[in-house]
């Protein structure tokens, strides 16, 4: 379509201001590298909270042409990270590089840009002219009737924006994206308050776009959309990284199972060791006589238990994609707090 | 400057059109209320007459009121979510301070050149640098409101307070000479509120600092307020905007 408004894409150099030629980073510069990033809040004036850290030491990177999922709860600091990709918000300490260069110099450049929350519009413009006004502010861009048209919004074109629901306002918000025509797009929690039909719609809009080689990152607390959309998935909880994976691998670790079996006290210790090296099994822990294994390959696990260490009334419980999703993103500051949470809420009895 | 921003931004004053009536239609109201049609109209006050006196505050009474709209509006709109809108494209923060200064001074030049117009159809009478130099001030002058408007805005965060902010306007009118002649204590009083200086100054070309009392103002006074609130509004402006990105 107007693809040929992306130099980078075309090989052609990047059109650049002022003395940034010299600084022009080689081309295997990573789309997003984010290293030790920590950022802090202060807390309201009066209140007696310490220094909140929303950001607690993130490194990543992302490879031009990825698409990833921020995954985490409310409060993970999702957001907060993907602020300081955009250049919205400094760090208070770390780095951020954007395709090799400031925050700031790529969104000049028009190399990122971003579908932010709700809210952020001018509700006494129309759809147009919303686009017409941001694309005023780059010096190329694609053109306005094409980015409305990719977006969806042709026919809702004149409307006010105060007129539109929350999934049109979401599809402008994309359109406004798409004027720089840009190699890294950041979507935040881009489907927030949409019903199930916007939310596939928009979606679907994305699967178009994206299939044409745009680096995509995005945040959601949606397992099903990270699961969809992603080739990877981060999982941030509580400012850190949790997981980190092809999206395969995370669900790997999301459908193991919790096997179970109450073993003879004299070689508990004996039996807890053998547990632990056996391969996939993710961790081991001892409740009174009865162990608690958690593993990819229940299957294995359990035959060693009830064959060669004499294992009774043995339980063995799917780790749910919500369990597993809690398991990674809850309180990691406590080492096995999380698998009690499935203990307590037998989900499927095998045997 | 980018000409498509700021004629869309214009586009969206001119859709608003009770704000319109209130900073355009209600000074021209007031100015053919109290200026055209009183019987002292053509009564000489230094470089011209008593209509030209009425103009000029209500000329400047609209001014104020454009420019604190459009400053508390644009404050309101970037603590909503626009600024960050904005903060993904190349746009610079000093190129839409400039924009916006170039909306509001526009938007404050109508009250002004309507009731320029009526005044000089309907016996306002004065010399031709009164007139020219008037005018000027009135417009210059406005800008300080800008700012009143961007802290009330910033600091409540939402269109009612902007719509309070316009509204206190008029009790700083009466304070400030524009709608009655003061005098007395409650003239001393006055002299130390934010649109007294500013009006005062606006209408120097034409009194020379002379009031309705007979008394006069020297022209240090009313620089001197003008200058003072411009630095009280300014320094509030940024407390305000340091304390929202603190927040956040």
């Amino acid at each position: 379509m107007t693809r040929d408004t992306t130099p980078a894409e075309s090989g052609a150099p990047v059109p650049s201001g002022t003395g940034t030629t010299t600084g022009r980073p080689a081309a295997t510069a990573p789309a997003i590298l984010l290293r030790d990033l920590v950022r802090t809040f202060h807390p309201l004036r009066g209140s007696a909270d310490t220094e909140v850290r929303a950001v607690d030491g993130v490194d990543l990177r992302v490879e031009e042409g990825e698409v990833v999922a921020f995954l985490g709860p409310n409060g993970a600091g999702k957001t907060t990270t993907l602020d300081m990709v955009l250049g919205l918000t400094e760090p208070t300490s770390g780095a951020v590089e954007v395709f090799g260069r400031r925050p700031r110099a790529a969104v000049v450049e028009g190399q990122v840009s971003a579908v932010l929350q709700t809210g952020g519009l001018l509700r006494d413009l129309t759809v147009r002219e919303t686009v017409r006004m941001i694309a005023s502010t780059y010096r190329r861009h694609a053109p306005v009737d094409d980015v409305i048209a990719r977006a969806g919004l042709a026919k809702l074109a004149d409307r006010r924006v105060s007129k539109c629901s929350g999934g049109e306002q979401q599809r402008l918000r994309f359109a406004l994206a798409l004027l720089p025509d840009p190699r890294l797009l950041i979507l935040d929690e881009p489907t927030a308050g949409m019903d199930v039909t916007a939310r596939r719609d928009f979606w679907d809009t994305m699967h178009a776009d994206a299939d044409a080689g745009r680096t995509v990152v995005f945040a959601t607390h949606y397992l099903e959309e990270a699961d969809a959309f992603a080739d990877r998935i981060v999982l941030i909880a509580q400012g850190r990284i949790v997981a980190d994976g092809t999206t395969a691998e995370i669900r790997a670790q999301a459908t193991g199972r919790t096997v179970s079996a109450e073993l003879p006290a004299s070689t508990l210790a004996a039996s807890v060791e053998r547990l632990r090296a056996l391969d996939g099994v993710r961790s081991v822990q001892e409740r009174g006589s009865r162990v608690v294994v958690s593993a990819a390959d229940s299957d294995a696990v359990a035959r060693l238990l009830l064959v060669e260490l004499g294992g009774r009334e043995l339980e063995i419980r799917s780790a749910g994609l919500e369990e597993a999703f809690m398991a990674l993103t809850g309180d990691t500051g406590a080492d096995g707090a999380a698998p009690h949470t499935q203990n307590d809420r037998p989900q499927e009895l095998v045997r | 400057m980018n000409a498509t921003f700021t004629l869309l931004e214009m586009r969206r004053i001119t859709r608003d059109w009770s704000a319109m009536f209130f900073t355009a239609g209600l000074p021209a109201f007031f100015y053919l209320i109290f200026g055209a049609t009183v019987d002292a109209k053509g009564q000489d006050i230094g470089n011209g007459n008593v209509a030209m006196y009425v103009m000029i505050s209500m000329a400047a009474y609209g001014a104020v009121t454009a420019t604190t709209s459009i400053g508390g509006n644009a404050a309101v709109e970037r603590v909503q979510g626009w600024g960050r809108q904005l903060g993904l494209t190349p746009l610079a923060d000093s190129s839409y301070i400039a924009m916006k200064a170039v909306i509001a001074m526009t938007v404050a030049a109508v009250p002004v050149v309507i009731t320029y117009v009526l005044g000089a159809a309907t016996g306002a009478r004065g010399s031709a640098t009164a007139w020219t130099l008037s005018a000027l001030l009135t417009l210059a002058g406005s800008a300080v409101f800008a700012l009143y408007g961007l802290v009330i805005g910033t600091a409540f965060r939402s269109e009612a307070s902007v719509g309070a902010a316009a509204g206190t306007l008029v009790i700083f009118a009466f304070l400030g000479n524009l709608f009655i002649p003061l005098s007395g204590a409650l003239l001393t009083f006055a002299k130390f509120t934010p649109l007294y200086g500013y009006a005062a100054l606006a209408r120097y070309p034409l009194t020379e600092g002379y009031l309705p009392d007979g008394t006069q103002d020297p022209l240090w006074l009313p620089i001197a307020n003008v200058v003072v609130w411009a630095l009280v509004f300014g320094g509030l402006a940024t407390w305000f905007v340091r304390r929202g990105r603190e927040r956040q």
